[in-house]
Order: C-alpha cells, then sequence, then structure tokens
C-alpha cells in the first residue's frame, strides 16, 4: 500500500529542491539513492528523515510520516520500508561529522551536530557520563536530520501587530510546540527588521542574532549562508545568555534576536536586554502564554508582562501557521490577519 | 665503432637500472620519515586544535614537502567534495593515486591503509591512540628500510655497471 501525498499548488512549491540537494551528500549511500528518486514535489515537502540503525527508514513530510520503501515509495507498512544497515548508521556518523567526530564532543554532548545551511542532525546512543553530567555520546545509533527552510516573506503578515506607532518594534516571544515553523519565522522576521519594510514605512534597524545552534543563519565560517538582512550581527555557535550579553556590549544592537530560550541564564539575560532599552525577538517552546507561565524560568518574564506580544504558530493550516498574536499588556488577542 | 657504442650503451643502461634500485633503496626511509613527520603534524591538529579532518588535512599538505604533501592535499581535496564521502574512502583514493609514485612497499601502504579506516571516526582520545600506532610502525619502517639502504645502496649503484661490463665481455 503506498502512501498517498498530493501534488501542492503551485504556490506552495516555493522552496524548491535545493534544499534537498544540500542534504543528499551527508546522507549513506542506500538511503541517499532512494531519496534522490523520490519525486521532486515529494522532495521538497521532506521535514525530517528519522534513520535508526536496524529499524525503518521514515520521511516527516509536511502531511505527516511515512515510510519509504526500498523502491523509493512512500508506504505506511513498515514491513515494505528500507531497513537501515549498521553501515548505513556508520557512514551516516561520518557523513554528517565530515569524518571528525573527534572535534564535535561539545555537538555530541548537546545531542546534535549543525550541518552546512542550518540543517540540524539530532544524534542518540549511548551516554558516557562524567561526574554525572554527559561527556559524550557513543553506539550512535538513531539520527533525526531536520530541513530548514528559508522562505521569504512568512513574517510579513505578522509584521504589522509587532511594530509600535513609533515605529520601534514589541518585545515578542514566538510560541509554538517543535516542527511549526518558529525558525522560519524568527529569520525572516530578523531580515525584514534589518532590511526595512518599505510597505511599513519602517526604515531597518541593526539586528543582533545570537545563533547558538547556527540554524537561524546557517553561518559557515562565521558567514550567514542565509538571508538574516543587512543590518545583522551573528554571533554564531555562542550561547544565547553569553551572546546576549557581548551582543549588547560590543555592538550596540537594536533589536536582539535568539532561539529557542527557556533555561534560566537565557531569561536574566533577556532581564538585562529590557532593562538596557533593547527590544528582544525570541522564541519558545510551547503553545500559549499561560503554558510558558508556568515554566519554571520563563514563567517570571511572563507574569512581570515584559513581552508585549506573543505570535502562536500551529500546524492548523500547514507549517508555519500563525494561530494567534497575543498583547502581553492586556492578553487579548489582536487577531490573525 | 658500431661495437664501441653498443658496448657503450649496454653499459650506460644497466648501469642506470642499478642507479635506479638503489635510489629506490635510498628514498624509502626519506619518504617514511616525511610521512612520520606529517601524521605527527595531523596529530597535534587533531589532538589539540580539534582541526575537522578536511581543514587539518590541509593544513599538513601546505607544511609538508613535496614527497607527502600531494597525498594530503588530495586526501582533504576528495573529503571536501560535495559528492560526500567518507574519510576512510578518501585517504584510499588519495593513496592509490600517490602510492604509485613513491619507492614504499606494500608493507608501508597496509600501515597507512589501516590508519586511514580509522581517521575520523571515534573521539580525540582513540584518534591520537591510532595516530602514535601508525607512527610506531613507520619508526620501525623507518629503521629497516635505513638498514636495506645501506647494505643495498653501494651495492645496486656498482651492480649495475658491472652486469653491463660483464655482458659486454661475454658477447664479445
Amino acid at each position: 500500500m503506498s502512501a498517498k501525498v498530493s501534488q501542492p499548488p503551485a504556490r506552495l512549491r516555493c522552496c524548491g529542491d535545493g534544499v534537498i540537494q544540500e542534504i543528499l551528500p551527508v546522507l549513506p549511500g542506500g538511503v541517499r539513492r532512494l531519496v534522490s528518486d523520490l519525486p521532486p514535489f515529494i522532495r521538497e515537502k521532506i521535514e525530517e528523515i528519522r534513520i535508526r540503525q536496524g529499524r525503518p527508514l521514515i520521511l516527516g513530510l509536511s502531511s505527516g510520516d511515512h515510510f519509504l520503501s526500498s523502491k523509493a515509495q512512500l508506504t505506511d507498512r513498515s514491513q515494505e520500508a528500507y531497513q537501515i544497515t549498521p553501515n548505513d548508521m556508520e557512514h551516516l556518523i561520518q557523513l554528517i561529522s565530515g569524518s571528525s567526530l573527534y572535534a564535535l564532543e561539545e555537538e555530541l554532548r548537546n545531542g546534535f551536530i549543525t550541518l552546512p545551511g542550518g540543517h540540524r542532525a539530532g544524534i542518540t546512543g549511548k551516554a558516557v557520563l562524567d561526574g554525572g553530567k554527559v561527556r559524550t555520546l557513543k553506539y550512535l545509533s538513531g539520527c533525526n536530520i531536520r530541513i530548514s527552510r528559508e522562505i521569504k516573506g512568512a513574517a510579513t503578515g505578522i509584521l504589522p501587530c509587532l511594530l509600535d506607532r513609533s515605529r520601534g518594534i514589541y518585545h515578542t516571544i514566538l510560541i509554538s510546540p517543535p516542527r511549526c515553523g518558529k525558525t522560519t519565522m524568527l529569520r525572516d522576521l530578523v531580515r525584514q527588521l534589518s532590511d526595512g519594510v518599505e510597505g511599513l514605512g519602517f526604515p531597518g534597524i541593526n539586528v543582533g542574532l545570537v545563533d547558538e545552534r547556527s540554524e537561524i543563519a546557517g553561518c559557515y565560517k562565521g558567514i550567514p549562508q542565509r538571508d538574516v538582512g543587512v543590518r545583522t550581527d551573528v554571533l554564531d555557535g555562542c550561547p544565547k545568555a553569553e551572546g546576549m550579553m557581548m551582543l549588547i556590549r560590543s555592538m550596540a544592537p537594536g533589536v536582539i534576536a535568539a532561539d529557542e530560550i527557556g533555561r534560566r541564564e537565557d531569561v536574566e539575560a533577556i532581564e538585562e536586554m529590557l532593562n538596557a532599552g533593547v527590544k528582544v525577538l525570541v522564541t519558545a517552546h510551547g503553545s500559549s502564554p499561560a503554558e510558558l507561565a508556568l515554566r519554571p524560568a520563563l514563567g517570571h518574564l511572563i507574569r512581570a508582562k515584559w513581552i508585549e506580544r506573543f505570535v502562536i504558530l500551529g500546524r492548523s493550516r500547514g507549517v508555519g501557521t500563525v494561530e494567534d498574536i497575543i498583547d502581553g499588556k492586556s492578553m487579548r488577542s489582536l487577531g490573525v490577519k | 665503432m658500431l661495437k664501441l657504442v653498443g658496448a657503450v650503451l649496454v653499459v650506460a643502461a644497466s648501469g642506470l637500472c642499478g642507479l635506479s634500485v638503489a635510489g629506490n633503496y635510498s628514498r624509502r626511509p626519506r619518504e617514511l620519515r616525511t610521512l612520520r613527520s606529517a601524521l605527527q603534524m595531523l596529530e597535534t591538529e587533531v589532538a589539540y586544535g580539534a582541526t575537522h579532518l578536511p581543514e587539518a588535512l590541509k593544513q599538513v599538505a601546505g607544511n609538508s614537502d613535496r614527497l607527502a604533501g600531494p597525498f594530503f592535499s588530495q586526501a582533504a581535496a576528495e573529503l571536501s567534495s560535495p559528492s560526500g564521502i567518507t574519510a576512510a574512502k578518501a585517504w584510499e583514493n588519495a593513496l592509490n593515486h600517490y602510492y604509485p609514485g613513491t619507492a614504499l612497499k606494500p608493507q608501508d601502504l597496509s600501515i597507512l591503509r589501516s590508519l586511514g579506516s580509522s581517521l575520523g571516526k571515534s573521539d580525540r582520545k582513540d584518534q591520537v591512540k591510532h595516530l602514535h600506532l601508525a607512527m610506531e610502525q613507520i619508526e620501525n619502517s623507518i629503521a629497516i628500510a635505513e638498514e636495506e639502504a645501506a647494505r643495498n645502496v653501494k651495492l645496486w649503484s656498482y651492480l649495475g655497471f658491472l652486469f653491463g661490463l660483464t655482458t659486454v665481455l661475454v658477447i664479445y
């Protein structure tokens, strides 16, 4: 039984096939052949490639998860799926690490490796502990390659709600569960704020971007590979809290942007930004401001009503759907255009 | 006159053959020493610099002489190619390309091959161990090669010419 994936309307086929071409070199031979044999309209919809040793190959598409058979066809029956061999796994690890596993101890400790182009390969295996803390991973046996897509204009619809009367930007948090397009939205917001938005009379502002996981700007040797705007300074691979403090001291940004905040030190750094008069644009895992308020570190930030706009993303009408925009002071919905 | 020219040619040809064999004996320890110091550089890059392998190979190529430089630079180029190949494959390809032009013996090649198969696959400590093992084995090969060179270089240098002269004498 083959899974049915309908051909998307032309307007959604915007990201092109090039993104998958960036991923193909890190896939082991067998998997590479299968993925490259898929029809382009399916390849364009791939969001994740899940590779687990001894188990079936799974593709996460925008329409849901499917197994990939040895004949390069999508299927919902695991028996028909291509099984990942130990050899595939070994090749995959070598390819995603650029044959430099020894240089990626910090990445293994965090459980993911950032690939060229800002794609992320999450890794699981057996944790090696040192004094109760994870030192590294060994017997690597599972990998999830998450494909990052640049969608220019993704944030156009929400920008009017995020700019205030004096043409500054509100302190904003983008909230969503994983795989709902937070990073893509953040990247486009950064780009538009940095370049300026002619239609809204917004001239552009210096943006300091702390890209801890190299996912937003996809830097290669410090140079952004994604378009993050002409006035954006990127601090690549730097811990968020430290990076925000460094940027505020060194680059005088008007806005500081960072992805996936949640740790106590991140929140402390954000408070510093707020007190220094710098606008904050961040993302967090969650589904609503109420839920964020319950989180130990973030809760304080929400309860103090420092955040002026909550943008809630979901998948109800596809990845990156803006479900709601909430005013942080009144906690009322501003409606979605 | 023609006979004389023929005799000179025979002596020259066999003399050159002898010199070439002698040359191989004296080149091998030199090449092994160059490889050893290149691996030492690679170890520094891996252990202290945590440099990614393609970059580390490039650095080593830049700092090595013309004996080992081309090998490391080809391995680096293969590994950085967008086709996505593993370090073992890149190393093997470079070795196959480099080996025929050298005085290395199959046993030297197998040391390098076995190092290649473990390159970049494990943590720093383990990589250093593999590099040390290869360097130690090369060290042993150098000792043997030097002994062979001391024994054979002079021998073959003379032997070629002597063989040529004997041939000439037998023919006349």
